[in-house]
C-alpha cells in the first residue's frame, strides 16, 4: 500500500471545431455518394452509433485540401502538438507540479506519426528536465489511454519520488479515407471523434489527494489479430474494424477481470466505479453483459460516448476525468478502469480512493 | 431458390464475412435477425445495396426473414432496375 502511486491529475480537452452529427454526415455524404448506392444507410449507420456531436482537430472545410499522408500526417502534428501541450500544462498546473518535476513522460496514439514523438516536442515547448525519460506508445489503439497509465504507475513503483506525465492524443478525424467505401469506414466515420487527455501520476514518495493504482494487467487474447486495427495503404491509415468486436470482448472480458480482482481478494460486487472504455454503445452493451453490470455502472461512459464519441485512447481518460470532477468517489472505494484495443485485448487498472 | 437466387445468396454470405459479421456459413432458412444484431444486419443490407446497386425499403424488410428471402428480393430487384421500374 505504501508504495503505490497515485493519479494526481486528469485533464481533457477537446479541439475547438465542434460538429453535430447531421452536419458531419452531409459532409461524408457528399464524399461518398458514388461509393455507396443508397446515403440513406450511410445516415442509419451514423445513427446507430448514438453519438449526437463531434470536436475536430481542424475546421470541416479544411479536410477537403488533406488528399494525402503528408497533408493529413503534418496537419497531425501541429494539431496534436498544440493540443497535447495544452492538456499536459493544465494537468501539472492542477497537480501542483512545475514542467521541471516531471521524470517520466508516457506519450500515446495511434492515429499519426511522429518522429521525433510527441512528447519530445511537448517537452521541448514546456521546458521539462534534461534527463526526461521518454515512452512513445504506438499501436494499443483504444486501450492505450489505459494502457499507458498502468506503464506508468508500474514504472513509478520503481521511482517512488518520481512524477510521471501520460498523454493521449488521437485526432481519429485525420486518419480519414474518403476512398474507402467500406461499411467499417462508414460506421467508424460516424462514431470516433478527437480528443487529448493527459494524466499526471506521483509516486509513493510524493503524496497527495487521488486515487491510487493498486495494480496493473494487461491481457492478450490468443489469435484475435483480426478484430481490429489499420492497413496502411498509400493515403495512409485504412480502418479495420471487425462488426464482431462486441462477441469478442463478451467471450473474454469477464474471466479475465474476475482473475484480476481475484488476485487482489477482490470480486466484481467490491467494484463501485466501472471506468468502461467507451468503444460504441455495442461494445458497451457487451461489456456491461459479460460483467452483469448494472445499467448505471456505465452511464458515465454511455454520456461520453453521446457527447463526444469514441475518442479512441483518450476515450477512457474522459471517463475517469469526468468521475474524478464528480466528487462521488469517496475515501475506500474500489474503481476497475478497463479498455480494450487491438491486439485484441485489454488494459486494466484497480484503482482505490 | 432458383440458380440465379442461390448465387445471389452465396455472395450475400460473402459480404457477411467480409465484414467479420460472422466465421460460420449462414444457412439458406436461417433467420438473419437472430443471427446478427441491429448494426451487423444494418452493414449487411448496406453491403448488399452497394454491391448490386439497389435500394431496399422498409416494406422489403418486413417480408425479409432468411437469407434465401434476401437473396431472392435482391433478384427481383435487379431485375426491376434492368427493365427500368428503379426504386
Amino acid at each position: 500500500m505504501a508504495h503505490d502511486p497515485r493519479i494526481a491529475a486528469v485533464v481533457r480537452v477537446l479541439p475547438e471545431h465542434w460538429y453535430d452529427q447531421e452536419t458531419l454526415l452531409a459532409a461524408l455524404t457528399s464524399y461518398w455518394a458514388r461509393k455507396h448506392h443508397n446515403p440513406e444507410r450511410l445516415a442509419e449507420l451514423h445513427r446507430a452509433v448514438g453519438v449526437k456531436g463531434r470536436n475536430l482537430a481542424l475546421p470541416l472545410e479544411a479536410y477537403p485540401g488533406l488528399d494525402g499522408l503528408q497533408k493529413s500526417n503534418d496537419a497531425w502534428i501541429g494539431a496534436a502538438t498544440s493540443l497535447g501541450e495544452a492538456a499536459v500544462r493544465k494537468a501539472l498546473g492542477q497537480a501542483g507540479l512545475a514542467p521541471a518535476d516531471v521524470g517520466h513522460f508516457y506519450s500515446v496514439t495511434s492515429t499519426g506519426l511522429s518522429v521525433p514523438s510527441l512528447e519530445a516536442r511537448i517537452a521541448n515547448r514546456l521546458g521539462m528536465p534534461h534527463e526526461l525519460r521518454r515512452t512513445p506508445i504506438f499501436g494499443l489503439g483504444c486501450a492505450a489511454g489505459a494502457g499507458g497509465t498502468a506503464r506508468a504507475a508500474d514504472a513509478l513503483r520503481a521511482f517512488p519520488g518520481d512524477a510521471a506525465v501520460m498523454l493521449s492524443v488521437e485526432l481519429c478525424s485525420l486518419t480519414l479515407q474518403r476512398d474507402d467505401g467500406s461499411i467499417a469506414n462508414a460506421v467508424a466515420s460516424g462514431l470516433f471523434g478527437d480528443g487529448a487527455a493527459a494524466v499526471v501520476l506521483c509516486g509513493a514518495g510524493r503524496p497527495g489527494p487521488g486515487p491510487r493504482v493498486l495494480a496493473t494487467r494487461s491481457v492478450l487474447w490468443r489469435d484475435t489479430e483480426w478484430v481490429m486495427g489499420w492497413d496502411f495503404v498509400d493515403t495512409g491509415f485504412r480502418v479495420v474494424l471487425s462488426g464482431r468486436v462486441p462477441e469478442v470482448i463478451r467471450g473474454n472480458v469477464a474471466a479475465d477481470v474476475d482473475a484480476f480482482l481475484g488476485a487482489h481478494g477482490l470480486a466484481r460486487r467490491d467494484v463501485r466505479h466501472w471506468v468502461a472504455h467507451t468503444g460504441g454503445p455495442k461494445v458497451l452493451s457487451a461489456f456491461g453483459e459479460a460483467l452483469a453490470l448494472p445499467e448505471e455502472a456505465l452511464a458515465r461512459s454511455r454520456r461520453s460516448l453521446a457527447e463526444v464519441g469514441n475518442l479512441s485512447s483518450a476515450s477512457v481518460l474522459f471517463v475517469l476525468g469526468d468521475l474524478l470532477d464528480s466528487g462521488e468517489a469517496r475515501e475506500g472505494d474500489y474503481g476497475l478502469l478497463a479498455a480494450m484495443g487491438p491486439g485484441f485485448g485489454a488494459e486494466l487498472l484497480l484503482l482505490r480512493w | 431458390m432458383n440458380g440465379h437466387e442461390a448465387e445471389v445468396a452465396a455472395e450475400i454470405r460473402r459480404l457477411a464475412r467480409e465484414q467479420g459479421s460472422r466465421q460460420a456459413p449462414f444457412g439458406d432458412e436461417e433467420e438473419l435477425a437472430a443471427q446478427l444484431d441491429s448494426l451487423q444486419l444494418l452493414a449487411l443490407v448496406t453491403a448488399v445495396e452497394d454491391r448490386y446497386r439497389i435500394v431496399l425499403t422498409p416494406d422489403d424488410a418486413a417480408g425479409t426473414r432468411s437469407l434465401a428471402d434476401l437473396a431472392r428480393l435482391v433478384v427481383r430487384r435487379v431485375e426491376a432496375e434492368g427493365r427500368g421500374e428503379g426504386t
